[in-house]
């Protein structure tokens, strides 16, 4: 770690072997009196963060502290109030010059903010894409390509979903974009939809499902409302958890939210890393955090044996990572932030061994014990849903041209069942063809890009790898007469 | 398998589960209560949790302000904070007829004990600082109105119930209820039969349903209705703030979250329990009509419930004429939460046989056929 100024160490970074990080102009924003250095890009949430802050918020309920967690709108754990507006995501909200940001505590006072009047902005679309992410831009892109009139709204400032954190190489005998690294696939499908007019919707939570397609947006604390042709789906996935004693202190942080802190912010979350998990996201975050500069001072893993790539795990343990399967975390240490972290061994009934507690010194604990679908809309659009173990919980039934049960409502990517960025975008690929035929009519090119589609995902899941997914996939699929 | 029980009771929502609870606390506890989804899982969970007094019919009157008097102990016997918050409700009259109503409102109130009172526009802005009284023509109050948090209660009673002996089948259906003659056989379910001979129908917006299965007709017809909550904030309103002519309520719960529905005129019976585009455009905006500081919050979540509705939005207590045994206790239109400690006691004592601690014989359902009847006016929601 770089030590600058005397007694603050940097935690922006500044060499790294793959990523390299632009930051825009340099400026100053407010935080309680505090004059905090931001550049332009940055997030609230990031700025803070790099500035040391630990502690976001208090739970309303126990008013213990809150943290940083997901970095990516989803949990609320970062929520300050911005400008005198409560409730602000800090993770999903870009910093400005003069802003002012508060410590909002447990619950914060009834706003004074002016919200402009007018007319309520009401409109008639063609086809709404839910999720910006691999699966919501190739949607769009065939469905562009076909002459659809296509809206795609994403909650966040960027497009791209996850593939912006993914500086990894993609693999795997088929993939079509093996070798290339998930932030330049991204850079290149936004490209491509911007190109064919599909029209961005940044900033938008698309907050409800109303009958007859109707969705309901809020933007920029304004209410939207699409009366649409057809939905598509396809809003990721949200992290798994895991309880133990002061899992709630800020230090805690799900993979995916360091990923986006350090790959995306190019922020590191701490010197110490304690990683819960050795799956394939445990293990290529905690290269990750190694290419960074962090120390990664072990990986815990419950299974008796490594459940991600070897190749990652071996490049771990040639850094001198120690790997412990048969391992849990009993709890974190520290009173308003991790301090350090108790690990201990499990039998083969995944029962803690006693007496085989042991301190790690750490001052982040990174959990990557899995994803489960993000998918209430669907329910809320009436699909049947189904828990499927093998997908990562309650995912759509849905036929194999990713129609569910509800009338021109599509499903695609994590959101209808937890894989790999190269699934999701073919089943956008899929769902963005199937429902152009349905809204706009059938044509024997659009037939034959999704009958491709199909066949790519189909191999896709040949490996070892892929056999839970199929297996999963097999369950929740039905036929065309029953949707 | 055949089991049998001495009482039966369909719905585990609070007037269910309430009339378990006294009928245990009364020494009985050969009772069965069901359920065909989970616990609190119909109007009682989704409801404003509002508890008020001040009504226009003197039965209304007099079961909620018993009922008022024993949710104030009710902390002590469930043994947690129930988060009944006694910061009044505030009614709001919108035009000359609506505060003549009020004035002869508040004269009846007070003659059954009920200490509400009559205000200009502008004492009622002194309870409520950020209200709109541009259009306010006068308002009724009442401190010992307030609200409570209804999860707390049916869990409470839930907890006491299961510890007094008394079974629980939550996700059990009712799929009949067998009679020869006026007698009760049993009641089947899609888990097996259960024998007995008494059956109390709790089933609230399902409860015509239900009275149909033992040849029973009552009149109640299920109703949607919509609400939804916001984000938290550090209290700023205090009491309950309704509008019958708006057909909305509001009110800050013990989390800070501001809770509040609102009617739709045009809603048609059935059962449907689904949030409407209708709601979220209207609520909204007669919500920043009513408070214009609101337009700087935002909702976190919507949902709806069913308001189990007789022809005079009152409940309908007691037996019925064509099956003996056969206890009602439904049809509340919207207020089952508020008046549910008193009619669950009353209803207990029925059952038992024992002199009821108060006269609820004008809440049976004759009261229809004998075409002897007048409307509560003073509905919400």
């Amino acid at each position: 770690m770089v030590d600058v100024g005397g007694h603050m160490p940097e935690r922006r970074i500044k060499d790294h072997p793959v990523l390299e990080f632009e930051r825009g102009n340099e400026f100053y924003f407010d935080y309680e009196g505090k004059k905090v250095k931001a550049y332009e890009g940055e997030t609230i949430a990031s700025a803070l963060y790099a500035d040391g802050l630990r502690k976001f918020t208090e739970s309303k309920l126990l008013e213990r502290p809150r943290g940083f967690f997901c970095a990516i709108g989803k949990c609320s754990s970062c929520i300050m109030s911005v400008d005198g507006v409560p409730h602000t995501r800090t993770c999903v909200v870009l910093a400005k010059e003069g802003m002012k940001v508060e410590n909002q505590g447990a619950r914060p006072k009834f706003p004074f903010i002016e919200v402009e009047k007018g007319k309520r902005l009401e409109r008639d679309i063609g086809i709404a894409i839910v999720g910006g992410g691999p699966a919501g831009l190739t949607a769009a892109i065939i469905a562009a390509e076909h002459g659809a009139d296509v809206h795609l709204f994403d909650e966040g400032d960027k497009l791209g979903g996850q593939l912006v954190k993914q500086t990894h190489q993609f693999f795997g005998s088929h993939t079509e974009d093996a070798g290339i690294r998930g932030i330049h696939i991204a850079d290149e499908l936004i490209e491509r939809a911007q190109e064919l007019g599909v029209e961005f919707h940044n900033r938008s939570t698309v907050l409800g499902f109303y009958p007859e397609r109707t969705i309901a947006v809020e933007r920029d604390n304004r209410f939207e409302i699409y009366n649409t042709e057809g939905i598509i789906y396809a809003t990721g996935a949200i992290e798994n958890f895991l309880a133990f004693e002061n899992n709630d202190l800020p230090g805690v942080y799900g993979a995916g939210g360091v990923q986006t802190l350090m790959n995306e912010q190019g922020i590191v979350p701490g010197e110490k890393v304690l990683m819960i998990g050795s799956g394939n996201v445990g293990v290529i975050v905690s290269y990750q955090l190694i290419q960074a500069g962090v120390d990664v001072v072990e990986v815990v893993e419950a299974l008796p044996e490594i459940g991600g790539y070897q190749v990652h795990a071996s490049k771990l343990r040639r850094a001198g990572v120690p790997i412990n399967t048969r391992h849990t975390i009993k709890k974190a240490l520290g009173e308003e932030k991790v301090e350090g972290a108790i690990v201990q061994k499990i039998d083969e009934n995944w029962q803690p061994i006693e007496g085989t507690e042991r301190e790690v010194e750490c001052d982040v604990i990174c959990i990557a014990v899995g994803l489960h679908p993000d998918n209430e809309f669907l329910r809320q659009a009436g699909c049947e849903m189904e828990y499927i173990r093998e997908l990562g919980g309650y995912v759509p039934k849905r036929t194999e041209d990713m129609r569910t049960t509800t009338e021109r409502v599509y499903v695609a990517g994590d959101s209808a069942g937890i894989e790999e960025a190269t699934v999701a975008a073919l089943e956008g690929k899929i769902a963005g063809a199937a429902l152009t035929e349905e809204v706009y009519g059938s044509s024997k090119e659009l037939e034959k890009k999704k009958e491709e589609a199909k066949k790519s995902l189909e191999q896709m899941r040949m490996g070892p790898y892929g056999e839970a997914p199929r297996q999963g996939v097999k369950m929740c699929t039905v036929d065309e007469e029953v949707c | 398998m055949s089991e049998e029980a001495g009482v039966v009771i369909i719905g585990a929502g609070v007037n269910g589960l309430g009339t378990a609870y006294h009928l245990g606390k009364m020494g009985y506890d050969d009772v069965v209560v069901l359920d065909k989804s989970y616990i609190c899982s119909g109007a009682s969970g989704r409801n404003g949790g509002g508890i008020r007094q001040q009504w226009t019919s003197e039965e209304n009157i007099k079961l909620a302000l018993e009922s008022r008097k024993m949710f104030e102990k009710l902390n002590e016997e469930l043994e947690q904070d129930l988060e009944f918050y006694q910061g009044g409700y505030l009614v709001l009259a919108f035009d000359e007829d609506e505060s003549k109503d009020f004035k002869k409102n508040v004269k009846l109130q007070n003659s059954l004990g009920v200490e509400s009172q009559y205000l200009t526009p502008e004492e009622a802005k002194e309870i409520v600082p950020e209200l709109n009284i541009s259009d306010v023509v006068a308002a009724t109050f009442n401190q010992t109105d307030g609200t409570i948090y209804p999860f707390k209660v049916v869990n409470g009673y839930a907890n006491r119930v299961r510890e007094m002996g008394i079974d629980i089948r939550d996700h059990t259906e009712v799929l009949d209820i067998v009679t020869e003659g006026d007698e009760i056989k049993k009641v089947k379910t899609e888990a097996g039969d259960i024998k007995t001979d008494t059956v109390v129908n709790a089933a609230g917006g399902w409860s015509s349903q239900i009275a149909e299965m033992a040849g029973a007709e009552i009149p109640n017809k299920p109703v949607r209705h919509e609400i939804m909550v916001t984000e938290p904030y550090k209290r700023f309103l205090e009491p309950m703030v309704i509008s019958f002519k708006h057909g909305i309520y509001f009110s800050q719960s013990e989390h800070g979250n501001v809770v509040g529905g609102m009617g739709n005129p045009d809603e048609e019976v059935g059962v449907n329990q689904t949030g409407s585009l209708w709601f979220m455009k209207n609520f909204s905006k007669t919500l920043i009509d009513f408070i214009p500081r609101f337009s700087g919050v935002n909702m976190i979540r919507q949902w709806a419930g069913l308001y189990d509705t007789t022809p005079d939005a009152q409940p309908i207590l007691g037996t019925v004429p064509e099956v003996e045994r056969f206890y009602q206790i439904n049809g509340f239109s919207g207020h089952g939460f508020m008046v549910s400690p008193v009619v669950d006691k009353v209803t207990a004592e029925l059952i038992l046989g024992k002199e009821p601690s108060m006269d609820i014989d004008r809440l049976s359902v004759d009261r229809f056929e004998a075409d002897d009847f007048e409307a509560e006016g003073a509905v919400v929601g």
